[in-house]
């Protein structure tokens, strides 16, 4: 029976053994062995207590997730904002000192290698958080574009990278005292954990006026940290914090001990993909890039790539596609009562009259609902309108007795299950 | 915890042998690899069935898993309160989470699968 797949790295097969985070021994003392499971190389947890108290603690009250398996490069030195600002395609330019900003990074040809936030700490020192999954890509692209293995610009091919920066994985072993790794806090709750952990009345203070996207340093628990007020919850209060992999363990104990009372819970990758549905949130290789090469601009993150700018690598392929482009991500809300089918990836998505629209991208069970994110013909589907949702087959048995395996566009098909369009994103 | 007297299959299948009929489910190994269970697609009254054919679809908030027949048989009854309450099989997999009953076609069949204690063993090796 369960093979179950959930959440484990679609990129590779067979590869080597997974690493532990910094947090392995958290995850086997908080939850059953067999709920730790590998993804992106790491063995993460998929749920500790279960996806839906974890979702709902994140929503009324407070959660703290692994991150430590995600990149942090840190780019420094003369010209890195230069090179950063041809790296990514938000403007580095208007980026200031202690702020944070979502971006993403392409090849020349605009293909999503990844989506990622930039921190800058000053003037030339910046730090890349980056997708689990894609961190040696982004690591192996930089170095390329660095060493110039890469024609940058397909239409000017003298055009040369600017800056020549330092790059330096931060979780690697041998970057030793500057080593950061991501704790995830988040929720409605999660300020008053914070600043439970802190007695320096300043600290407090600027930690209770940090805007969302602005980051600072100060001591937490003991530790160096930089706090930043970042996430992927889709909750207007959260904070992702960074700190040295040794501290990691001691800054989760600390936080899930005092945060327990105030109904902090530790929280899996299965509801770290719940909630981020529900907010809307893009998941790389599902609403971005992925087997539909899904671009910024079908994703509705358009305005993160800032075509004003002279210059960033895929530049020339966003012009054309911002001028033209056929799909869109939408967010759709569908009964999820015990006892109706999960929505599912690949399952169609009709319109009102039965006609098939597009595809589901991601789907979550959210109490006694469901939402899915879906990749629909651009003129089709407004919020409010009706959406159907034709079931793809499950198993062998169900395509004996005629179940579809895949789904065209255009298609007249009977609508499983009813639902409707809302807003392309939700904030709690 | 593995209960005495159910046999087993490897993809983590009970049965409950009474005379020549087999009660089926899923156990509690593989309940708790799926999480949350929110649907589940039982057969219909009447299917023939060879060992290890598709009996029922679980799913989880995850994942859709097969369960395949432990033996060959023929469905005689299902478990319709999944269909409202999928989650008993979190709850009570080996008693209120049974899927459906089998008319055992080959008894002979019954002793190739695990007995509780080979099951346990099994588990502890995965």
């Amino acid at each position: 029976m369960p093979q179950d797949n959930a959440n484990t790295s679609p990129l590779h097969g067979a590869e080597k053994a997974p690493s532990r985070t910094a947090l392995y021994s958290q995850h086997i003392r908080l939850t059953d062995k067999s709920h730790v499971v590998s993804f992106a190389g790491y063995l993460m947890p998929l749920w500790y207590s279960s996806i839906a108290c974890e979702h709902t603690a994140v929503r009324d009250a407070a959660g703290i997730f692994d991150c430590t398996h995600m990149g942090v490069l840190q780019i420094s030195g003369a010209g890195a904002a230069e090179f950063i600002n041809q790296l990514t395609t938000n403007s580095v330019t208007s980026l200031g000192v202690m702020h944070a900003q979502y971006s993403f990074i392409l090849d020349t040809s605009g293909n999503v290698l990844d989506d990622v936030i930039v921190y800058r700490k000053g003037g030339d020192n910046f730090i890349l958080v980056v997708n689990a999954a894609n961190n040696n890509k982004i690591k192996n692209w930089i170095n390329a574009l660095l060493d110039d293995e890469v024609c940058i610009d397909p239409e000017h091919t003298g055009r040369k990278i600017c800056g020549r920066p330092k790059v330096q994985d931060l979780r690697a072993t041998d970057c030793e005292h500057d080593c950061k790794v991501n704790i995830a806090l988040q929720g409605p709750k999660s300020m008053e954990v914070l600043l439970a952990l802190v007695q320096d009345k300043k600290t407090r203070s600027e930690i209770t006026s940090l805007a969302p996207f602005r980051f600072m340093e100060t001591d937490i628990v003991d530790t160096e940290c930089l706090v930043s007020r970042t996430g992927y919850t889709g909750a207007k209060i959260g904070f992702e914090l960074f700190v040295h992999s040794e501290k990691a363990s001691q800054l989760w104990e600390t936080t899930l001990q005092t945060g327990r009372p105030l109904g902090l819970l530790p929280c899996g990758l299965g509801s770290r993909d719940s909630l981020r549905i529900e907010a809307g949130l893009p998941l790389y290789g599902h609403e971005l890039g992925g087997k539909f090469g899904i671009s910024p601009f079908e994703a509705g993150y358009g305005w993160a790539v800032k075509l004003e700018k002279e210059f960033f690598i895929g530049k020339a392929a966003m012009e054309r596609i911002s001028r033209k482009y056929d799909m869109k991500v939408t967010r759709v809300i569908l009964p999820g009562t015990k006892g109706t089918r999960p929505v599912r990836q690949d399952d169609g998505v009709l319109d009102e009259y039965g006609r098939c629209v597009g595809w589901v991208l991601s789907c979550a069970m959210i109490g006694e609902k469901q939402i899915a994110l879906v990749y629909v013909g651009r003129e089709s589907l407004a919020v409010n309108d009706a959406v159907g949702i034709y079931y793809l087959a499950r198993s062998s048995g169900q395509v004996q007795q005629g179940g579809k395996q895949s789904i065209e566009k255009g298609e007249l098909l009977a609508p499983d299950l009813l639902g409707k369009v809302v807003s392309r994103f939700a904030k709690f | 915890m593995v209960v005495q007297r159910l046999r087993y299959t490897k993809d983590h299948e009970w049965a409950r042998i009474d005379a020549d009929v087999a009660t089926i489910g899923i156990t509690n190994y593989a309940q708790q690899m799926l999480g949350e269970i929110v649907f589940v697609e039982l057969p219909p009254i009447g299917k023939q069935c060879a060992e290890n054919d598709e009996l029922a679809i679980v799913e989880s908030t995850k994942a859709a898993n097969d369960v395949y027949s432990p033996l060959p048989g023929k469905v005689i009854e299902v478990n319709s309160e999944l269909e409202s309450r999928p989650d008993l099989i979190n709850q009570d997999c080996y008693n209120a989470g049974w899927i459906c009953k089998m008319q055992i076609t080959d008894m002979k069949s019954v002793e190739s699968l695990m007995d509780s204690k080979q099951y346990e063993e099994y588990v502890g090796s995965l």
